[in-house]
């Protein structure tokens, strides 16, 4: 079995704040796991710094379809297949969606194979009318998780990140992004898939769920470990594996 | 040289409105030198040079057409002031070419009405100087679709050219063109040119300058529009070349409702000087104005933006808007910024915005998060800033061009390691 990801004691800081305490997780390809946690437990800076995004300083390995990415810049990554999906994909005023998946097609390795995906995706997903639209400008929140989706597609990754990819959606739109989800399976493909509702997991089969914590992988297992984040939240899991709490005496003497 | 103090005797055979305005401008000259920056209107800029230093061009005789886009219903060359009319099938109720050769009084009326000759010495020497230039005449009632053109050139080293043009669109009636500003690089000129327009009521008229003048001439544009009621005017402007080059560009909007559109987009690079300073005057009720600038500057160039809008006393229900966004590309490059506002009525909107920075961190990152590589992703965030300008150019036949020229500009820079 290949690992699509596979992270070893990743830990994380931006300035003197440590985000990620040690992080461990693989992710076989052919698979879907989920990682869900609170928010503030880590799981967005998790993405970026698989992305490579240099606000972070960040320690440990990242291996990628078994090769290690960590010291590669954010494009090398992306071109290594690392595929990040945006809970906030960024508005580029000016550029053509159609033109960005042309840049895109011109950087990685099989230009005429790349446009040939993304024509199959375009028709798919419906998205003929927004490639003369620039990228992600004046979209709704489930157009640009499509236009994110469409990228997927195309880019062809070893590893999808997909970061919180149903947070501002209906129903609807969550049920049809966890449809594509699904049909982007492939035996190449990972797909780490962040969440903090369980929403989404109604529409899909995941094949494991991650909990994050305080900036670690705490649990892991089936579906059975949504279900329960389902009924008794995260309090549980936040008090055995949280942050200890402020002691307030401490405190007050650090402030004198 | 051309002697700024003593004007040589004025030539007998000049229709005396060329001669009066000649008269006027040469006694304006004799107190008038080189601008200081402690004047508002200078400020910001070292303009690196002295016009005094500089010879008057003799005129050329142009046989030919060096752009890109050519109109077919009218086509007029400009060769250091030299005037020749190379494509001209024009449509009725239009005239278009030369002053001298006109004879027509409204002609005589406008040429050189619309720029104060002694405003600054360079306005004084164009008009001390000029004796001819090309004139746009749209009669009441006619509509042209296809935009004119003129190709305005210098190629003397050492010497001032003075190319003059005069428009005069009459009521109900609509045109556009497109002047291109040339020199080969190397040539060392001064350009002192002026553009004057007037619009008729319920008329439209549109003027786009594609200024891409080789990177040792030294340009000083003065344009200005007169509006009469519901007129429009649009004036778009897109500099690229240049050591210094600078328009000062005054509307008055005095017809009620009459509405002023303008747009620009510019980029400097190397020590080049882009200097902008708009002025509009909203004096009719009603009046809207609209204007929006992309600049960028890379490696030591410098760009100035100030804009002045001035809503008079009567000017009630006036809407007047300024942007202006700036790239700063290098370190050593820089921007000014000065959008001013100067409201005498009280029933207006008025709104004005400016930035300046490097290109967008989040972009470049979700860009290479795309597989793009630094290079490729910075040309996209470039084309994508400058994108926000070029699809209000009028012209659909010159948008390609300008995006291509804007991109060999930025690709330049960075395979030289600038940007």
């Amino acid at each position: 079995m290949s690992l699509a990801l596979s992270v070893r004691s990743l830990e994380a800081k931006i300035g003197d704040l440590q985000i990620l305490k040690g992080v461990d997780l693989e992710v076989p390809a052919g698979e879907v796991h989920v990682l869900m946690g609170p928010n503030g437990s880590g799981k967005s800076t998790l993405c970026h710094v698989l992305t490579g995004k240099d606000d972070y300083q960040a320690t440990g390995a990242i291996l990628v379809d078994g090769v290690d990415v960590s010291d590669m810049a954010v494009d090398e990554r992306a071109r290594a297949g690392v595929f990040q999906a945006f809970q906030y994909p960024i508005q580029i005023g000016g550029v053509l969606l159609g033109e960005l998946m042309d840049e895109m097609a011109e950087a990685s390795p099989d230009a005429a194979a790349f446009r040939a995906r993304t024509a199959a995706a375009v028709e798919t997903l419906h998205m003929e009318p927004f490639m003369d639209r620039a990228v992600n400008d004046e979209l709704s929140g489930g157009e640009k998780k499509r236009s994110e989706m469409l990228q997927l597609a195309a880019v062809q990754p070893k590893i999808a990140v997909l970061d919180e990819i149903d947070s501002g959606l209906d129903i609807d739109a969550v049920r049809e992004v966890a449809e594509l989800v699904e049909r982007l399976r492939s035996p190449e493909l990972g797909v780490l898939l962040i969440t903090h509702y369980s929403r989404i997991l109604r529409y899909m089969k995941p094949d494991r769920v991650h909990v994050m914590i305080d900036g670690r992988v705490v649990k892991s297992g089936g579906i059975e470990v949504a279900e329960e984040l389902e009924s008794s939240g995260y309090d549980e899991l936040r008090k055995r594996f949280g942050p200890r709490p402020v002691d307030e005496e401490d405190d007050f003497l650090a402030d004198l | 040289m051309v002697s700024l103090k003593s004007h040589p005797p004025i030539d007998p055979t000049l229709p005396t409105w060329i001669a009066d305005l000649q008269h006027s401008a040469a006694a304006a000259l004799a107190d008038l030198s080189m601008p200081s920056p402690k004047l508002e209107e200078w400020r910001y800029v070292d303009l690196g040079f002295d016009v005094g230093t500089f010879g008057m061009a003799a005129k050329g005789q142009p046989s030919s057409l060096d752009i890109p886009f050519r109109s077919e219903v009218g086509a007029l060359a400009v060769t250091d002031g030299g005037i020749a009319e190379l494509v001209n099938e024009l449509p009725t109720g239009v005239s278009f070419g030369s002053v001298r050769r006109s004879g027509e009084d409204y002609v005589a009326e406008r040429f050189g009405a619309g720029i104060p000759g002694g405003r600054d010495v360079f306005t004084a020497i164009h008009q001390a100087f000029a004796d001819d230039g090309a004139f746009l005449h749209i009669s009441s009632g006619t509509a042209v679709a296809e935009p004119f053109t003129l190709e305005i050139s210098a190629t003397q080293s050492g010497m001032i050219s003075l190319p003059h043009l005069t428009v005069v669109v009459e009521d109900n009636a609509e045109a556009s063109a497109i002047v291109y500003f040339t020199s080969e690089e190397d040539v060392e000129a001064v350009v002192l040119s002026q553009v004057e327009v007037t619009i008729g009521k319920n008329s439209h008229f549109k003027l786009t300058v594609v200024q891409q003048w080789g990177d040792k001439t030294r340009a000083v544009a003065d344009v200005a529009y007169t509006m009469a009621d519901n007129a429009t005017g649009t004036f778009t402007e897109i500099g690229l070349g240049g050591a210094y080059s600078r328009i000062r560009f005054d509307a008055k909007l005095v017809g009620n409702g009459s509405h002023m559109e303008i747009v620009g987009a510019y980029f400097g690079d190397s020590d080049q000087v882009l200097d902008y300073r708009y002025f509009l005057d909203h004096i009719g009720v009603g009046t809207t104005s609209n204007m929006f600038l992309k600049g960028a500057v890379e490696d030591d160039a410098e760009s100035v933006f100030t804009g002045m809008i001035r809503i008079e006393e009567g000017a009630q229900k006036a809407n007047a808007h300024q942007t202006n966004r700036n790239l700063i590309l290098s370190d050593g490059a820089s921007a000014q910024s000065v959008p001013n506002l100067e409201i005498l009525a009280n029933d207006v909107r008025c709104g004005h915005g400016s930035t300046m920075g490097p290109l967008d961190k989040d972009q470049r990152y979700y860009l290479m998060s795309r597989g793009l590589d630094k290079a490729q992703a910075d040309r996209l965030q470039v084309k994508g800033f400058f994108e926000e300008a070029l699809v209000k150019v009028p012209h659909q036949q010159i948008r390609d061009e300008l995006r291509i020229a804007i991109n060999d500009k930025f690709v330049a820079a960075q395979s030289e390691g600038r940007v």
